[in-house]
């Protein structure tokens, strides 16, 4: 089966020539792209947890791109991933951007604005995890990880699908409801 | 509790761009007058960011997971052998 898919940049068209990661298992991927990341970190200097945990970025960046059909490439994952790490690593260490030879389709690639979270947004997300747990779970569900509405009628205990979607939306006010109430300012909501 | 949750879903309806033109433009005249409405429509935009981050930092905790895993299986020994020499090439 054919799993090409076309992706619009800034600057061009280009196409995702593998299947994507998602549907190969996480420790295959895991042996295939890490070697690739972490030789190139410790070629920079950077420690084995340093590439592990830049290893870790990029893979949920990469994860992002490919689901909201946003990041393009013209190579494998693999690569793609590696093209991510460079990045990720130049965040830190801004400084060796002469020193890093990145491929065309490397220079394409962009760290989403939002990834790196501000101080008041970790601040509101730690009141959520303690405060209200299942319903970021249950949201996460939803929106994250295409669980359909029928699935958590069954691991929820609901009897009808129509609960569940409720139950959802009470949710989604609930934790609207916390935000509200913890944001220092304003400004907290805009930023 | 009704009402409210009809707004709920409309916030979401109007943010993912899912009224039809004329509820987006009744919608949008609420907003105008109704400053409750406007810090509900701030308020669950942040819900979505944070929705966001939450999603990303419970990725990073089962690739934390996976990578545990792949480090202590002694049946990936040759894999650990080749990423440890990367970081400390003496050793063998």
């Amino acid at each position: 089966m054919d799993k090409h898919f076309v992706m619009e940049t800034q600057e061009t068209v280009i196409t995702v020539k593998k299947p994507t990661l998602r549907e190969r298992p996480v420790h295959e991927i895991y042996e295939r792209a890490f070697p690739r990341v972490a030789a190139f970190v410790s070629n920079k200097g950077g420690s084995f947890e340093d590439a592990r945990d830049i290893f870790h970025d990029a893979l949920v960046i990469y994860y992002e791109a490919i689901s909201e059909n946003r990041s393009s490439v013209h190579t494998s994952g693999e690569a793609y991933i590696l093209g991510i790490s460079k990045h990720l690593w130049l965040q830190k260490h801004k400084k060796e951007r002469l020193h890093i030879l990145m491929s065309r389709m490397e220079k394409e690639i962009s760290i989403p604005d939002d990834y790196f979270p501000t101080a008041a947004n970790n601040r509101l997300l730690r009141i959520l995890e303690s405060a209200g747990k299942k319903c970021m779970e249950l949201l996460r569900a939803f929106y994250y990880q295409n669980v359909s509405v029928k699935k958590l009628t069954g691991s929820l205990g609901y009897t009808n699908e129509h609960s569940v979607s409720v139950q959802k939306y009470k949710c989604l006010e609930k934790i609207r409801n916390t935000v509200k109430e913890k944001s220092l300012h304003y400004e907290d909501f805009i930023e | 509790m009704k009402t409210s949750l009809n707004n709920t879903i409309r916030i979401e309806k109007y943010l993912r761009g899912q009224l039809n033109p004329r509820d987006r433009f009744l919608f949008e005249a609420q907003l105008l007058m109704n400053q409750g409405l406007r810090m509900d429509l701030l308020a669950q935009k942040k819900v979505y960011t944070l929705l966001k981050m939450y999603h990303r930092k419970k990725q990073k905790e089962e690739l934390g997971e996976v990578h545990r895993q792949l480090f202590s299986n002694p049946e990936k020994k040759h894999f650990q052998q080749h990423i440890f020499q990367l970081f400390n090439p003496k050793q063998k």
